[in-house]
Parts: structure tokens; sequence; C-alpha cells
């Protein structure tokens, strides 16, 4: 019934010229799909177990240092191979980044969306947590509650999930008020829709894209918050093997092996840099209003 | 019987805390009563400020207003955004200035249009389907355009189909608010006639609020003007047009350019109205050219004269040449 | 102007509040407050005297009551290590952290603060990206990182400075450059950006066209206006470096609030965690007041009182 109109039908993104990734972003994109790879093929591509101890091969340099090929990142005191456990720790860091990074999106999206949806008290109330939350630098209150609570990796996980919460709660609240103000939300509830088709169908799909480069803000600062408190020991905790932990267990032996140290180090700079990339160029591409 | 009355209805907006705690309230609209017979057009004009969108507003039950009451068919409107409110939705609706604001740009326009018909749960979907082509055809725009998102549109292809979502469900009332400021002046025409043809075609009834007086002569039949939140002049559009006898009313078509004009215009003095500062008396005695210490005093009321016009004015029953 | 002030305040007061809150919901969900103040070896009649003190057979928000109470008392219990009181024990700590977190402000403000107006002032060429760049891997590279890396150079390879602890004054400038440089790349980064937002104004336009010259447009017009949000960010800053003690702290064995923190929550040392969060919150609720109300005297448009903004 409906013919080919002749023009090529264009996808809802306003698109502005040609699509050319910059150098830069490329490279942290690849880096990415790297350490993605590397995160679900963990349990294939290591050479040893994680906890495999080999007390005559202890903190041998990494090949083309000294070391030989059958560890080709080193070993640590125990004798455990570095690679190996680079690998698995990659899996776990940024298994916990992903969960507490949605965590946190959906927690605060959900209230940001219900701020700006009921207004009066209970938006009053919400935003008196969310500058709770902002005064008080989120380490510190982590650390509370990992004291009194101990610290397993599910509330650990669920702990880094309340990390910039409040962040995107504002971020949906003010995008949420700007949409209902005027516009195409007026424009539904006049056509007699209620409040969960206009949410879920208009208001969410559209300020999505935003949530999302809120998202890639925090995400690499959650990654930087679990290696900290990991390598504090506070973190995830043995046999688990974390980069931050990593990190925090070589400590002992930086002079004497720092590769041990060495090796995580690079890979969790070179991940946050490499989102942090992405996420700046997202935000360009999608919405330049933030930040 | 009245398709939609409006009986003295009162509506302010709160205004923001002053420092101290004071709280002015802005008067948006400040007792005024209409009503639109069906199958007709009733035009709202004024300035920017006079409470005309808000009147609207109050027309849709959109908000409710703070006295005086809104009737429907006979019945009282619903408060909004309750389950009533939402299914009287099927019956009433609203054209937006900004037709882009007023769409979803992640959505093809298509599925807007068929959107309220899915809300009020009618047909099927096959049918609604050959509906959105109806509708598309209707208003003039070709059926093939019903994949296409807002943004690819023009803004008068946009309005059209806003015009098409707002028919979907076979409304009675309409209200159509400033629907054509943001398109081009050469579209403005062709979709005022749309509305007009509409309107004979499936016996709408559509309340036009627009600040320009030259397009609402074509589509009215009666004319309401507002100043202040008020209405200070009503009557049939011709006659009004030809002989203004509100003095607001002759200055604001003194304004429109006319270059059949012989003699001096009607100008006005004096600041703009603050909606949150009211004078005393009458609304607009402080710009009026012939007002007197009366009109400082008291508010005139909207009265009828002998031919039927309807004006707001102590000095109504003079001469109005003299001005 | 008054009015402003006193909303602040209050506001203030209130988020203080929900912080107590919090922590107190987290004292009574998690372990018995009769033994984290009073210690695990407390006798048993003193347990039972200090549940009834504080109204722990009573209603919640009594209970509440009474530990704000407690708190304003200066009673935060004792710690499990040594039996010495609290809140002298974490007080005694806060000079030693403020000895490095000031130093790496005016460090973080020194570099960051130029550096972003430099990248601003030549934005879009080399010298712009490659300070940009400096910037992005100042706060991406973890500061347990930095700070391993920088006693691997200076103190392992180069023997220059202490590994660790405040011996000597000289030992502290490793602790306060790795401090400092996270705080220091987001601020070039923020003062770039405020910058460029800056010269992008019409006003700024008009000042050169009128034939000002272009350093003069600067200093006059430009900086002032970007000065603004800055005083924000810098306050936020504050938070930040708070946070950064706690790890920075600990990579060089600084006794600060920060390494007594991690300790006290790796000895489950309750009673001296509860009360550092406390007095943390205070530190941070403050400085934000004082940010807000800085920013209210020197943001014209607030001085004046322009409705909207409050």
């Amino acid at each position: 019934m409906s013919e080919q109109s002749g023009e090529a039908l264009v996808a809802p993104r306003l698109r502005r010229g040609p699509t050319t990734i910059p150098r830069g972003v490329m490279m942290a994109l690849a880096w990415l799909a790297l350490m993605l790879a590397i995160a679900a093929l963990a349990d294939v591509i290591r050479p040893y177990p994680i906890t495999a101890i080999d007390l005559g091969a202890r903190l041998q340099p990494p090949f083309g240092f000294g070391g030989s090929a059958r560890h080709l990142l080193g070993t640590d005191e125990l004798g455990r191979d570095v690679l190996s456990r680079l690998f698995v720790s990659i899996r776990l860091s940024l298994l916990i980044a992903f969960g507490a990074t949605t965590l946190g999106v959906l927690l605060g999206a959900f209230l940001g969306l219900v701020a700006a949806h009921l207004r009066g008290l209970a938006e009053q109330a919400i935003l008196m947590l969310v500058d709770a939350q902002a005064a008080l630098p989120f380490i510190i209150l982590a650390l509370s509650i990992l004291a009194f609570f101990g610290n397993s990796l599910p509330l650990l996980t669920a702990l880094l999930g309340l990390y910039g919460w409040e962040r995107h709660a504002r971020v949906a609240r003010g995008l949420a008020l700007g949409a209902g103000a005027q516009g195409y939300t007026v424009a539904v509830r006049q056509l007699g829709a209620g409040p969960w088709r206009l949410y879920l169908l208009h208001i969410v799909p559209n300020i999505a894209a935003t949530l999302i480069v809120s998202a890639t803000i925090t995400f690499p600062e959650i990654i930087l918050l679990e290696s900290g408190l990991s390598f504090l020991g506070l973190g995830v905790q043995p046999p688990m093997s974390s980069l931050g932990n990593m990190v925090g267990y070589g400590r002992g032996y930086l002079s004497s092996a720092p590769w041990i140290v060495l090796a995580p180090s690079l890979v969790i700079s070179l991940t946050t840099l490499a989102v942090s990339i992405t996420g700046d160029w997202l935000r360009d591409r999608l919405d330049p209003t933030l930040g | 019987m009245s398709l939609l009355v409006l009986d003295q209805v009162h509506y302010a907006y709160p205004a923001r805390h002053t420092l101290l705690g004071g709280r002015s309230k802005i008067r948006a609209v400040a007792g005024v009563s209409l009503a639109l017979e069906r199958g007709r057009t009733l035009g709202l004009v004024g300035e920017s400020g006079c409470g005309k969108s808000t009147t609207g507003r109050l027309a849709l039950g959109l908000i409710a207003p703070d006295a005086g009451c809104v009737a429907f068919g006979g019945e009282a409107m619903p408060a909004p955004g309750t389950a009533a409110w939402r299914a009287l939705r099927a019956r009433v609706q609203l054209v937006f200035q900004d037709p882009l604001g007023a769409l979803d740009r992640r959505l093809a326009i298509g599925r807007q249009i068929a959107e309220p018909m899915v809300i009020h749960h009618l047909g099927t979907s096959d049918e609604r389907t050959r509906r959105v082509a109806e509708l598309l055809r209707a208003v003039g725009l070709s059926a093939d355009l019903e994949a296409r998102y807002p943004h690819q549109l023009s803004g008068g292809q946009r309005q059209r189909a806003v015009i098409a979502r707002a028919l979907a469900t076979r409304p009675d009332l309409l209200v159509c608010d400033e629907p054509v400021s943001a398109l081009d002046v050469s579209i403005q025409a062709q979709v005022v006639n749309l509305l007009a043809d509409l309107q004979e075609e499936f016996g709408l009834t559509i309340l036009f609020i627009s600040h320009d007086l030259r397009l609402v002569r074509l589509v009215a039949h009666e004319v309401a003007v507002m100043y202040l939140g008020q209405i200070v002049e009503q009557g049939e559009p011709t006659a009004m047009f030809a002989a203004p006898a509100h003095p607001y009313s002759q200055a604001l078509l003194a304004a429109v350019p006319n270059p059949q004009r012989r003699g001096p215009r009607a100008l006005l003095a004096g600041e703009p109205p603050d909606p949150a500062a009211r004078p005393t008396g009458c609304a607009f005695h402080p710009r009026c050219p012939i007002a007197v210490a009366r009109c400082r005093g008291e508010a005139p009321a909207l009265r009828p004269r002998a031919d039927g016009r309807l004006v707001a004015c102590h000095l109504a029953d003079v001469d109005a040449a003299s001005c | 102007m008054l009015g402003f002030v006193l909303r602040r305040l209050a506001r203030a007061a209130l988020t203080m509040l929900i912080v107590v809150a919090i922590a107190f919901a987290v004292l009574r969900l998690s372990a018995d407050p009769a033994t984290v103040i009073l210690g695990p070896d407390a006798p048993p009649a003193a347990i039972a005297a200090f549940r009834h003190a504080w109204g722990l057979d009573r209603p919640l928000w009594m209970q509440f009551g009474f530990y704000i109470a407690a708190l304003l008392d200066g009673d935060f219990g004792r710690s499990m290590i040594n039996g010495a009181t609290v809140l002298p024990l974490v007080l005694n700590r806060v000079p030693t952290t403020l000895s490095i977190m000031l130093p790496a402000l005016l460090l973080a403000i020194g570099i960051g603060v130029p550096a972003g107006m430099f990248a601003a002032l030549r934005r879009n060429t080399f010298a712009d990206r490659a300070v940009m760049i400096a910037a992005v891997a100042g706060f991406t590279v973890p500061s347990f990182v930095l700070g391993l890396v920088l006693v691997l150079v200076f103190a392992v390879e180069l023997g220059w400075l202490p590994s660790g602890g405040n011996d000597h004054w000289y030992s502290a400038i490793l602790p306060i450059v790795t401090l400092g440089t996270g705080a220091g790349a987001v601020l070039a980064r923020f003062t770039r950006s405020a910058m460029v937002e800056v010269l992008g104004q019409p006003y700024i336009l008009t000042a050169s066209a009128k034939g000002l010259l272009w350093r003069v447009v600067i200093r006059r017009h430009a900086l002032p206006n970007a000065a603004i949000p800055l005083v924000t960010m810098i306050g936020f800053m504050v938070g930040g470096l708070l946070a950064g003690a706690v790890v920075t702290e600990s990579v060089f064995s600084w006794p600060g609030l920060g390494r007594l923190m991690v300790t006290s929550v790796g000895s489950r040392d309750l009673a001296v965690v509860q009360c550092i969060l406390l007095l943390v919150s205070l530190m941070m609720v403050a400085s934000n007041l004082t940010v807000d109300l800085v920013y209210g005297l020197i943001d014209p448009r607030l001085r004046h009182g322009e409705r909207g903004r409050l």
C-alpha cells in the first residue's frame, strides 16, 4: 500500500554529516574491545590457574626482561603467573564495574523520574537525599558500610552501585522536568495517555541517550573506586583476584619485582582512559549540553 | 445546548517566592465566561500575556480553575489527570503552537497519529492503519509520509500531522493555540483554511486562539478580545473589525497594517501590562485614550449592546468615532 | 541577602541531619551499639546501663534523639584498639591530613588553572591538545598507581625522598604531588571548558571589537566571569581531596585521617569509623556551605537577588 518514496529512511538520530570516528577514539574502542574479549574468554585463554603456586619460579621477570616464555608477564612472590591473574582480574573488575554502573543508573534514573513526576514533598525528600549523598565523599561512606557489614562480593557490587546515583538522579530529573514542561509530553498527556505510557514509551527513550553518556562518566570512576578499595585490601578479597588487589599485593615487591604492580596498573589506567575518551566522544555526538 | 461553557473562571499562577517570603500571584484569567456552540469557531485574540493560552488550557481541562466552572457537553469537566479526564480526551483535542515540539522526535508520524486510537482502545490494528491513511489524506498529506520522522517534514507538514493526530479519535472540540504562529506566512493561510474545511467536513467545534487578527477573521464565526485576563469585547468578526467598540480593540485593529487606511491611527500609550500588578478598576485604564475618573475606580462588566456586541467599557455607548 | 544565607544554613543543617541519620541507621542495623561504643570487653553492667541510657529499649525515633545528644556531647565511644576515647583520637589526625590536603589544593589550583586557561586561549592547537591529554592522563591514572610509581622512581631508584612516614618535612612532597595531580588535572579540564565558554560569549567579542587589547579583554572580562564557576569547582575539590587522602595516606603511610580510616575498617574498630564518617561529613558540609556563600557573594546576579536563582 505504501510505495517507495524514493528517499532513504533516516534513523531517529539527527545525522550531522558523515560518521567518521577520530583515531584516538578508534584506539580507545579497540582497547575496550580487547578488554571485553579478555573478560569473556579469561578462563579459556589463561595459561595457568590463578592459584597455581610454583615456588620454584618465584618473582620471575616478564618475557624479554630476563624471564622465560612460560610466564609472559612474569610471576609473583608465590610463583603464580601474572598474565593469568591479569586476565581473570580484568574479568572480575569489569563485571563489577558494569554491574555497579547499571545499578547506579537504574536507581538514580528511577528516583529522578519519580521526583520529576510526583513533585511536592516526594521531590523535596529525594533532592535532600541527593544533596546529602553529594556532600559525602563516597569512599568514606563505602568504607563505613564495609566496616559495619563486611565485604562479600554482592555487597561490594551493590555498594559500588550506589556510586553516582545522585548524579544520574539529577540528570534524569532535569531531563524529565524539561520534557514535561512543554512539547511532546504535554501533547501525549493531552491525548489521554496515563503516566506509565508517558514515561516508558516517550520520556525514557528520549532521555536514554543522555543517561548512557552519564553512565560513561561514572563507569571509569567505579573502576578506580573498586581498584582503590581492593588495593587497600578492603574490596575484593582473595582468592578472588581483581586489578586493584593485584596492585595491593604486589606493593611489597615494588622494588624487587615491579612488574607485579605495573601490569595491572597499566591495564587500569588504559581502560579508564579508553572509557573516558569514548565517553567524551559520545557526549559530543549525542548531547553537547551535558558536562 | 453549548458544547463548551466557561462560567466566570479565574486562574492565577503562583509566582515565585520573593526574598522575604511574600508571594505574588499572577492572575492570568480574571473572570472569563465563554460559550462555544457546536460546529462553530470562536476566535480568542489578544497580546502575549493576556491570558488566552491559559483560557485555552482551562477550556481543555488541562488545569483546574481557581474559581468558576468549566462544563463540556453539559457536564462538569473532570479534574486533570484523573481517569475520567483522560477518557474525555477522545472528545477534546489540542493543536499546539510548536509542531516540532508537540511530536516525539523518535517516532514516525504514522505511529503518532495512531497513538490516540491506541490509548483509547479504538479499532483493530488494521482499522487504525486505514484511519491513519484516511487522516493523512484529510489534512492534505500523502499517505507515504506516515513512515517519516518529524524532523524530516517541513513546518507546514508537521502541523498538518499534529492536526491529523488531533482528529484521530473524532473529537467534538478542537482547541487551537496559536496553531500557525511558528509557520511561514505563506503557509499560515493554507493551514487555517484547512481547519475551516475540516470543520465543515467533520462538524468540529473550534476554539481558535491567536494574536493575529487577520487569521482569526478568516476562520471565526465569533471573536472575543482579551486583555489582562478578561474579555473586553466579543462579537461577530466582520462587524467588529469594521467598527470596534472597545478602545483596546480599536488599538489592536489599528496596529494591523492597512494600506487603505486614511486618517489618524489609534495608538496605545504606556507600557504593556504586568499581570502581577493589575491596575485598579478597569484593567485598561492606564493606557486608554478616553479614560475617565470612573474607569480607575470601577471595573466595567461585559454587557451586551443593542446590536448584540458584548463590550466591557463604561463609555461603550458613547460614539466610538470620537477617539 | 540575609534570606539567602539563612536558607543555605538551613539546607546545610538538614543535609548534616540526614548524614547523621544514615550513620545512625548503619549503626543500628549492623551491630550492637553498646559493643561498638563501649567496646567488646565492657562489663555486662556497663552495657546494660548504656542500653538504658541510650534508650535502646525505646522507640526508634527516641533512640535517634539520644544518639544525637550523645554526639553533641562529644561522646563517640571508645576505640577497640587501645580503649582511648575516639573523638580526641580522630581530631588529632586532622592537622596531619590537612598538612597534605591544603598544599595539594594549592598545587592543583596553581598548576591546573593556568594550564586550563593556557589551553583555552590556544584551543584546537597542538598545545591545547597536549595539555588536555596530560590532564586526562592525570585523572585516569589511579592515585595509588601514581603514588607507587613516584615511590619507585624517587625513593627506590633515585633515593632522593623517603617512601613513607612523616619524619621529615620533605616526606610530604610525594604525598602532596600524588594528591594534587588528580585534582589538578580535573581543574585543568574544567578551567579550559569554563574559559572556552566565556570566550564564546558575545560580550567578549564586543570588548575586543571596542578596540581593547586582547590581554586586557582577558583580564578584565574573561577571567572574572570564568572565576565564578571555578570557585564552585574548587569547593568540590575538597571532597575529592578528602577521598584521595584515604588512598594516598595508605600508599605513603602518612598518619592522617585517611590512614586511620583504613586501619580502623580493617580492624573493625567501628567507633572510630563512625566518628570519621561524621567528622568528614561535617567538614564537607561546612566546605560546601562556604562555597555556596562565597559564590553568592561574588556572583553579582545572586547578590542583587535575581529571584529565579535562589
